[in-house]
């Protein structure tokens, strides 16, 4: 998904939810940040590296593709951008290492959705948004997985635009960096074919390029790990789903709803503007920015400001050592620890090694990446392990 | 990572640094070791992709390329261990096309660090540049000086830089902690 979805009508899903203005504008703001908080932001800033929600382009491209590295890829696309569906699901003879590549394609409606949206209650309005971005990417980025691989993130010439007329096309990819989908003549740009399992080009959606980030777009395809099944991705269904999804999350993080159920909607609420969330998300254009903040402000009759990198960056620099967690960029980071903690040892529980190794701090102290004594700090105020 | 994957890190950084202190301790006769782990490189890769498609790209939808492709590669490593007798050429593409693309990829890196206010960004320009003079050095010394020696130099120089990645790499951390 894109800006328009993450922080546009997160924004309207928070609304609708019950948080006011201001917090709606935290939680957006926060969901759309998990898209930009880098190494080399961080670095910039000064703060931990292991807060990385996401990787830029060149630092992809600069990654290694050892053991070590595709633990720390797969840490964070699993943990943030790709979510896997089912840990444990059952895959037909084959080796260990297939079988744990699959594990981690994402899927909506998991139990590790169910775990991330608890997480976040009780925490931080950062936490929350850090929660809508992963429930969000769930249905926007399903059938791929978090990790770089081919046998499972490949995709063929079999692939197909469903067109709103009933008719469909198929898509012609091309690998041009920068140059921006031609979605009326229905080119787009998508990674280049490498044969190599680990390729930094078979991470995620890489190789089916933007399509799956857009609210209009119908496609059928083969996936690689399908066994030749094709896929339909409807994606404004999907999409529907997921606003709906998340206006039931957030009220269940404002503590509306008690518990938190796989596979439930609010749909009630956004009813009234049904209409108007349809028509946005089925117009072919591949920014819906402009549609959802009209929609939003019309929601709650204020104005959202554009979104700004910079917004909180003299904040946390200014801040003193001790004062730096209590800034809105020391919360996100916080809360983005913890939920790459969660993920990582959840995978790690599976049997599933591709995220590295997890340590239950309860059960033998602090272990591993130092980055995350200041989660310790933060959950446990500082006490030791005895 | 297992303690098996670090064994074998650790392994394979030795076995880089002997070679390299080979290249440099003979030169001359180096160049053609150099062209035998280039080789039995290339069929060490061919193998492996071979193993790839049995074990995991069998399952997958057009997965029969990386059949022929292990095939195709298993076969020109084989085919190039017999034509190692000029193998100069073959060693100055390989040191031009793999640091040249370092080097652009390191300075490109580098300036989007530099607008990101990262201070990384001085290591990421030093790296680049480093890259980009091995493939400048590995033109001059092949195609213009003709100097196999200092082909040989070169090359020890990148396995010694490889092995030290490897062995900082066996002991990196990959462990993060899980708060109930």
């Amino acid at each position: 998904m894109q800006m328009d979805f993450h922080y546009y009508a997160t924004y309207c899903a928070a609304v609708l939810a019950g948080y006011s203005h201001e917090d709606s504008m935290e939680i957006c703001y926060s969901a759309q940040f998990v898209d930009c908080c880098s190494r080399t932001l961080l670095s910039g800033l000064k703060a931990p590296l292991s807060a990385a929600t996401t990787q830029l382009q060149l630092e992809l491209m600069n990654a290694r593709t050892d053991p070590v590295g595709l633990q720390d890829i797969t840490r964070i696309w699993a943990s943030f951008h790709f979510l896997p569906g089912d840990l444990y699901a059952p895959v037909k003879k084959a080796s260990r290492l297939y079988k744990n590549k699959v594990r981690l394609i994402c899927g909506p409606n998991g139990a590790l959705l169910k775990d991330t949206v608890e997480l976040a209650r009780g925490g931080s309005l950062q936490a929350a948004g850090i929660a809508m971005h992963v429930l969000a990417d769930t249905w926007a980025h399903r059938y791929f997985a978090g990790t770089p691989s081919l046998v499972v993130n490949n995709t063929t010439y079999w692939f197909y635009e469903l067109l709103p007329d009933g008719s469909e096309r198929p898509v012609a990819f091309h690998h041009s960096p920068g140059s921006p989908d031609d979605v009326d003549r229905g080119v787009y740009n998508g990674s280049i074919f490498q044969s190599s399992e680990n390729s930094i080009m078979n991470l995620g959606h890489g190789r089916a390029g933007h399509l799956p980030d857009y609210s209009f777009i119908c496609y059928r395809y083969l996936p690689a790990w399908g066994d030749y099944e094709e896929i339909v991705k409807n994606n404004p269904v999907d999409y529907s789903y997921a606003f709906c999804q998340m206006i039931y999350a957030l009220r269940y993080l404002r503590g509306d709803v008690p518990v938190f159920e796989t596979g439930q909607y609010d749909m009630e609420t956004p009813a009234p503007w049904g209409a108007e969330i349809r028509r946005i998300l089925e117009k072919r254009q591949p920014d819906a920015c402009a549609d959802w903040k009209a929609l939003g402000e019309a929601i709650s009759g204020r104005e959202i400001e554009d979104f700004d990198l910079g917004r909180y960056q003299a904040e946390y620099r200014r801040a003193s050592k001790r004062e730096k967690d209590d800034t809105f960029l020391g919360r996100f980071f916080l809360a983005a620890m913890a939920q790459k903690s969660m993920v990582t040892n959840k995978i790690f529980k599976s049997g599933n090694l591709l995220a590295g190794f997890s340590v239950d701090f309860d059960k033998k102290g602090f272990r591993g990446i130092r980055d995350f004594v200041k989660l310790v700090e933060a959950q446990r105020g500082g006490r030791t392990h005895d | 990572m297992t303690s098996m994957k670090r064994v074998k890190k650790v392994l394979l950084a030795l076995l880089m640094l002997l070679c390299a202190c080979f290249l440099v301790a003979d030169p001359e006769d180096g160049f053609y070791i150099v062209a035998l782990i280039v080789s039995v490189s290339l069929t060490a890769y061919g193998v492996r992709t071979l193993l790839y498609y049995f074990t995991m790209a069998r399952h997958m939808v057009g997965g029969k390329s990386i059949l022929f492709i292990g095939i195709i590669v298993t076969d020109l490593g084989v085919f190039s261990l017999t034509t190692a007798d000029d193998p100069k050429l073959f060693l100055v593409v390989y040191l031009l096309g793999v640091h040249a693309f370092s080097g652009a990829m390191g300075v490109l890196r580098a300036l989007e660090a530099k607008r990101y206010a990262s201070p990384s960004w001085k290591w990421s320009l030093l790296g680049g540049i480093a890259n980009l003079t091995v493939a400048v050095l590995a033109v001059v010394a092949g195609l213009f000086l003709r100097s196999t020696a200092s082909l040989s130099y070169l090359y020890a120089a990148t396995l010694f830089y490889s092995a030290c990645v490897q062995l900082v790499s066996a002991f990196r951390k990959t462990a993060i902690v899980y708060i109930q």
